[in-house]
């Protein structure tokens, strides 16, 4: 049906009727967003640049300074500069975001697809097992494990928030799988000799990685509140690594000097990269269609 | 459909096998800790010991079996009731977590009803102007609200409400002397409750607001308008009703959710309630106290999902094939 046909009997032409999903559209990108998290990542990899002082040097006789020329975002309860140290720090953060990303994804791909594949019973098996491990609340689970490990560093930070947070991408990962494991190209690829892990890396992952990227940046993010919140409590990263986290754990000291610049100053850091990092990841979501109400 | 007892038998073998699995994995996992448990039971006496007291003091506690033992014990205890003593505070475990339950009760559960009656009304008024000035405008103010850290939230309302402008107290539940005025404790539980339901509301606002967006989309709404029913009517009266089972599920697994964020927000504001006790049960190797703690936060969890379930079940029989309830953001 083209539409001069409807112009030639006098009808309207169907240009109101937006039937057709929109595609994502280029322009929707979030360009703030991104520009932002450009300059904070890039910022924290080539942090020499930027620093104006030594991050981790304790100025002992410049502890807690206001802001001010020389202590740009002034200085904390240890006489250590927080406008080098947010630089520094922020590297940590980051790495923390994407190691444990890493391994959230890789866990729950695999065992997604594992439970997609898998005969029905042992798919409910360890679907019921996902249900489980979901339903403990996550940061309380980190906390327990975190809190029996130990001693924490960067890498035990990254695989315990990594560990606790992969089954809500499992289950997306298993759905998807299950409705396209029957499908010829699987099918042939298995007649062929495909094992699962050829089948999984060559046919199923491209099908299924637009339907998980959303939620794997959203693991970014969790992962960076999770170190900060466990580096607050003083079950996470020790002061002389500096993180964002670790930088907040000495807010209870500067509450009772009113030093509100060693709060805000990283917080606002923190916040600012977990917004940008949430436009980003609510662009990679799913257009919806035209409302019918 | 299956025979109702069976059924309930069904659920309720879920819930005990969950229930035993997760009590084994905290019993190993806290065993596993580097760290002294004799430490929280005698304080500093406990570096001094001799390897004679020590084994002494370890066979009183019970911690020299192996573990196994150890936890084939406990759950015989268990059973009868006997949950043990926590190291830390000399008595019975149920008695030191009867004294703080309420409060956490108090905090979560003022927060549950408000976070819930505030999301379904954000919800619908985000839905009422999709992708209007009004939407637009909540849906930035709460993507922010939802990125703030839960302890920095905290941090930054004791630095502007206790500190600077010192109207509001900052830690605790209640002021020395004065624990049963009523609107002292009031006073101590606007902040805390003010940052859970902030951290909380816009995940679930938003989750109803997609929801419902998803739900005009289908295609009897575009029947019944053009019948002639009015977009009030069509949206309270059809949409709002066919995601009520959806809300139902929500507000079940939303638990967990709030649960620990409860627990966060109590550590910064030192609120004496479960979080806090778990904290330091977990970091100072209180096992009793730890296991009693973690079983009855798991158990809460599990029940709330499993009741989720149930309902959405009753509700959409559709449901039965298998649950797909999943939170997303």
């Amino acid at each position: 049906m083209n539409e001069d046909k409807f112009v030639q009997v006098g009808i309207r032409p169907p240009a109101e009727m937006r039937t057709a999903v929109p595609v994502k559209r280029r322009k929707d990108f979030p360009v703030v967003a991104a520009g932002v998290l450009a300059v904070i990542v890039l910022g924290c990899l080539f942090c020499g640049a930027v620093m104006t002082k030594d991050p981790a040097y304790m100025d002992l006789v410049n502890y807690s300074r206001p802001p001010d020329r020389e202590f740009l975002f002034g200085t904390d309860t240890m006489g250590r500069d927080i406008f080098s140290m947010i630089w520094y720090g922020g590297r940590v953060s980051l790495l923390i975001g994407f190691l444990s990303t890493a391994v959230s994804t890789v866990i729950a791909v695999v065992f997604g697809s594992l439970s997609g594949m898998a005969p029905a019973w042992l798919d409910a098996v360890l679907m019921r097992a996902a249900e489980i491990i979901l339903s403990i609340p996550n940061l309380l689970l980190v906390i327990l494990i975190q809190a029996a490990l130990g001693d924490a560093n960067i890498w035990s930070i990254s695989l315990v928030t990594g560990v606790t947070g992969w089954t809500s991408i499992a289950k997306v990962v298993r759905t998807e799988v299950r409705q396209m494991r029957e499908s010829e190209y699987v099918v042939a690829s298995r007649c062929m000799g495909g094992g699962f892990f050829h089948i999984l890396w060559k046919h199923l992952t491209p099908n299924f990685i637009s339907s998980i990227m959303f939620m794997a940046v959203m693991n970014v993010r969790t992962a960076i509140v999770s170190e900060s919140t466990l580096s607050f409590i003083g079950i996470g990263l020790p002061l002389e690594i500096i993180s964002w986290g670790s930088m907040l754990s000495l807010s209870e000291k500067a509450l009772l000097s009113n030093a509100w610049w060693i709060i805000l100053a990283p917080g606002a850091f923190l916040v600012v990269t977990l917004l940008c990092i949430t436009d980003i990841g609510s662009f990679l979501r799913k257009n919806r269609k035209q409302s019918n109400l | 459909m299956r025979h109702p007892f069976l059924y309930a038998a069904q659920k309720a073998l879920v819930f005990v096998l969950s229930v035993l699995l997760l009590s084994l994995a905290v019993f190993y996992v806290s065993r596993l800790a580097p760290g002294d448990p004799l430490i929280s039971y005698y304080g500093e006496r406990a570096e001094k010991m001799t390897v004679e007291e020590r084994a002494r003091a370890e066979e009183k506690l019970g911690l020299n079996a192996p573990v196994y033992v150890q936890y084939i014990r406990w759950l015989e205890g268990a059973l009868h009731g006997d949950f043990g003593i926590s190291y830390k505070y000399k008595t019975d475990v149920l008695e030191v977590i009867r004294g703080r339950a309420a409060n956490t009760l108090l905090l979560g559960g003022a927060g549950f009803l408000i976070i819930f009656g505030l999301a379904i009304l954000l919800g619908i008024f985000c839905a009422w102007f999709e992708d209007r000035l009004p939407d637009r405008i909540l849906c930035r103010v709460g993507t922010i609200s939802s990125c703030i850290p839960e302890f920095w939230l905290a941090l930054v309302f004791i630095l502007i409400f206790a500190v600077t402008l010192r109207i509001l107290p900052s830690s605790g539940a209640y002021s020395v002397g004065k624990g049963g005025s009523l609107s002292d404790r009031i006073r101590h539980l606007i902040l805390p409750l003010a940052v859970v339901v902030l951290e909380h509301l816009w995940y679930y606002a938003y989750m109803i607001r997609n929801k419902l967006l998803e739900e005009v989309r289908a295609e009897y709404v575009l029947l019944a308008r053009s019948k002639g029913l009015g977009k009030r009517t069509v949206l309270f009266r059809h949409c709002l009703r066919n995601i009520l089972p959806s809300y139902f599920s929500i507000m079940a697994i939303s638990v967990p959710h709030i649960l620990g964020g409860t627990y966060i927000v109590e550590t910064v504001f030192s609120y004496p309630g479960l979080g806090t006790l778990s904290y330091e049960s977990a970091r100072y190797h209180d096992y009793n106290l730890l296991m009693v703690l973690s079983i009855l936060s798991g158990m809460t969890v599990i029940l709330c999902s499993i009741i989720a379930q149930v309902v959405n079940e009753y509700l959409d029989p559709r449901m039965r094939q298998g649950p797909e309830v999943e939170p997303d953001e």
